[in-house]
């Protein structure tokens, strides 16, 4: 009975309980659809395709419809990068040097509810990389997609990679990312996850060699019954090692948020720097967001610091922006999105503040102007 | 002309009557000084006259332009000309100071059925404004007030006031916290603004401000009630004998 359960959870059944807590009933609401194996080869429309066919990434960019590769829409010529499809059907990304990839995963409803399996392995052997992954879809009958990520960090190696998840109320999506970062090398993770029925991301960090860096920032922001599940789990396995977590979150409506971000500075990883922050802003009476950090600490000179907060509107920045003339409705939408903008301060590649900012805007909860 | 008529306010915060039939009345073009002990309620007229809430007037009126201004939302008061520089800037990270201001000042214009500015006209506005309070440009691009240090909050807070040419300001200790140099660059921001069609509420406890912006009236504000009032040589006074002189006064007047 507890099929998915079973198939998305990791660690024993205790330790797949309690990651799922807070969604086992969203969970069980998909076990009990009938969903079918996706159409892979389904007609992606002209209005998602202009979602994501950026003229900046013409040329490194994947498109998989309903977790298939399609080539017609892909074209990967100047991206730097190798890709090795495996038997099963697992793809390799392989970059040496500089390169950079926008991996789209474009979520086609047809007549019955469907679901699919991806699995994308990323390795940078050298050299800095930086990926996209955009999450899109079409409404419709409910579409429930699995997408499972590797990241090995080669030595002295650098990936950034920005997710943008944009979905529509049909689509569910369960991602998750093992990611290996190899000494002195560096993976910063920068997230906006908007829309769907239920999103589910888990990124699993281990700082495997010394000096290894980790940067996880990202804002979900929820209106409606929209679900998202986020779970950030870094280990710190060397010497010298530094993560940063910092996550904004905004529910209005009816809306679900859970940011549960566990560091664990594991025996002998002396000298780590773990840092995690969480704000998070309520609209709404009936909206709910649950922040759990979480730190656990084993090793020596380790510098730690965690901070979760859950809270509403500042009053006192609300009356500041109206007696200067901001009428009440737009001086919330400033404050909300000023809010989540402080997750992507620090994004690395600044052509990619535009995408999230415009993801953002479409998806704040809108506080309407007050009618004359 | 009268701009602003108190008439007995009394106002409550958090179940507490903190102002207890204040009376005070502002023409065009006057400067006046209020001062007064530290919770004496100097902030709460503030905030009042600005429109916040949990600030609530249970008797008496506030007459602002021939209209009643305890009917109006804060954003309508800013329309309407009102200006309150904070004691206490608030920090607001994410939100960048232009953006803010350009936002302010446009939907004030919107309010007054004026035309909106666009960006090169709001931008060589900012600039004349920043000249005169030597501003360095790059506290626009940052957050509003967000690691501004104290004397930065109020010049931040001045500069706002010339952009948005107010009618009725009111400057809540402004002058706390500044340097030498930065309460004379305040001082003369506000003179040059100074004309017939404004008026100025200036809340302060230090005289030493009164000496580059010379009031024409000066109002000693205790316990919520306006107690005594004269003209700039009132708060020289008060500077030698303190406020317990004023007291004392009262009580020699009563008996
Ligand atoms: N939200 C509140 N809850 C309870 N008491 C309040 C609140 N706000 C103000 N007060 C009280 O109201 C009184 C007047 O405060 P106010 O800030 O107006 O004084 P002030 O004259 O500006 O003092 P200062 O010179 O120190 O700035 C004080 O006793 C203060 O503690
Ligand atoms: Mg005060």
């Amino acid at each position: 009975m507890d099929g998915l359960l079973d198939e998305f959870g990791s660690g024993d059944a205790q330790a797949r309980a309690e990651s799922w807590r807070y969604s086992r009933q969203a969970l069980r609401a998909l076990e009990q659809q009938e969903f079918k194996g996706a159409d892979g080869k389904a007609t992606v429309p002209r209005e998602l395709i202009e979602r994501f066919d950026w003229p900046q990434t013409r040329g490194h960019r994947l498109v998989f419809v309903n977790g298939v590769l399609d080539a017609a829409l892909s074209d990967a010529s100047t991206s730097g990068a190798i890709l090795e499809t495996a038997a099963d059907g697992a793809h390799t990304l392989r970059f040496a040097g500089k390169g950079a990839m926008h991996l789209v995963f474009a979520n086609v409803a047809t007549a019955t509810p469907a679901r699919w399996n991806a699995a994308v392995h990323v390795r940078v052997d050298s050299g800095k990389a930086f990926l996209v992954e955009q999450h899109v879809g079409t409404q419709g009958a409910d579409v429930l997609g699995a997408l499972a990520s590797q990241f090995t960090i080669a030595d002295g190696a650098n990936l950034q990679t920005a997710t943008l998840g944009d979905l529509p109320g049909s689509a569910s999506l369960v991602r998750r990312v093992e990611a290996t970062i190899g000494a002195g090398s560096a993976f910063g993770a920068t997230h906006a996850l908007c829309g769907g029925r239920f999103q589910r991301f888990d990124i699993d960090a281990q700082l495997a060699g010394a000096r290894a860096q980790i940067a996880a920032r990202g804002v979900f922001a929820l209106r409606g019954r929209e679900h998202v599940d986020v779970h950030l789990d870094v280990r710190h396995a060397a010497r010298d090692t530094a993560s940063d977590v910092l996550w904004r979150g905004v529910a209005d409506g009816r809306a679900r948020g859970i940011l549960h971000g566990a560091i664990a500075v594991a025996p002998g990883a002396d000298g780590a720097d773990a840092r995690l922050q969480t704000k998070n802003l309520l609209l709404s009476p009936h909206a709910e967001i649950d922040a759990q950090p979480v730190l656990e600490i084993y090793a020596d000179e380790v510098k730690a610091s965690h901070g979760a907060t859950v809270g509403q509107l500042d009053e006192r920045a609300l009356f500041y922006l109206r007696s200067r003339g901001v009428p009440l409705a737009a001086a919330r939408n400033l404050l909300i999105a000023g809010f989540c903008r402080e997750a992507f301060a620090r994004i690395e590649a600044t052509d990619l503040r535009g995408p999230f900012e415009a993801l953002l805007d479409a998806h704040l909860p809108q506080q309407q102007q007050a009618s004359e | 002309m009268t701009m602003l008529k108190i008439e007995n306010l009394h106002v409550r915060v958090a179940g507490k009557e903190i102002l207890k039939g204040l009376s005070l009345e502002v023409k065009s073009g006057e400067v006046h000084a209020i001062m007064g002990p530290n919770g004496a309620g100097k902030s709460t007229l503030g905030y009042v006259l600005a429109g916040r809430d949990g600030y609530e007037a249970t008797q008496g009126r506030i007459e602002y332009d021939g209209r009643n201004l305890l009917d109006l939302e804060p954003e309508a008061r800013a329309a309407a000309g009102m200006f309150l520089a904070f004691q206490y800037p608030v920090e607001i990270p994410g939100v960048n100071n232009t953006y803010f201001l350009k936002a302010a000042l446009n939907a004030q214009r919107k309010a007054r059925g004026e035309s909106e500015l666009d960006s090169m006209q709001f931008l060589k506005l900012v600039r004349e404004k920043l000249a005169v309070l030597h501003l360095k440009e790059d506290l626009l691009n940052r957050a509003v007030n967000a690691g501004f240090s104290g004397g930065e909050k109020k010049r931040n807070e001045i500069f706002q006031m010339a952009l948005l040419e107010p009618k009725l300001a009111i400057l809540d200790e402004t002058d706390s916290g500044l340097d030498i140099d930065a309460l004379k660059m305040v001082a003369d921001g506000v003179n040059a603004m100074r004309a017939p069609d404004r008026a100025f509420l200036v809340i302060t406890h230090y005289q030493r401000l009164l000496d580059y912006i010379v009031p024409d009236f000066v109002h000693v504000l205790a316990d919520g009630r306006i107690v005594e009032s004269g003209d700039a040589s009132l708060a020289l006074r008060l500077e030698e004998h303190g406020y317990a002189w004023i007291a004392q006064r009262k009580l020699a007047g009563a008996a």
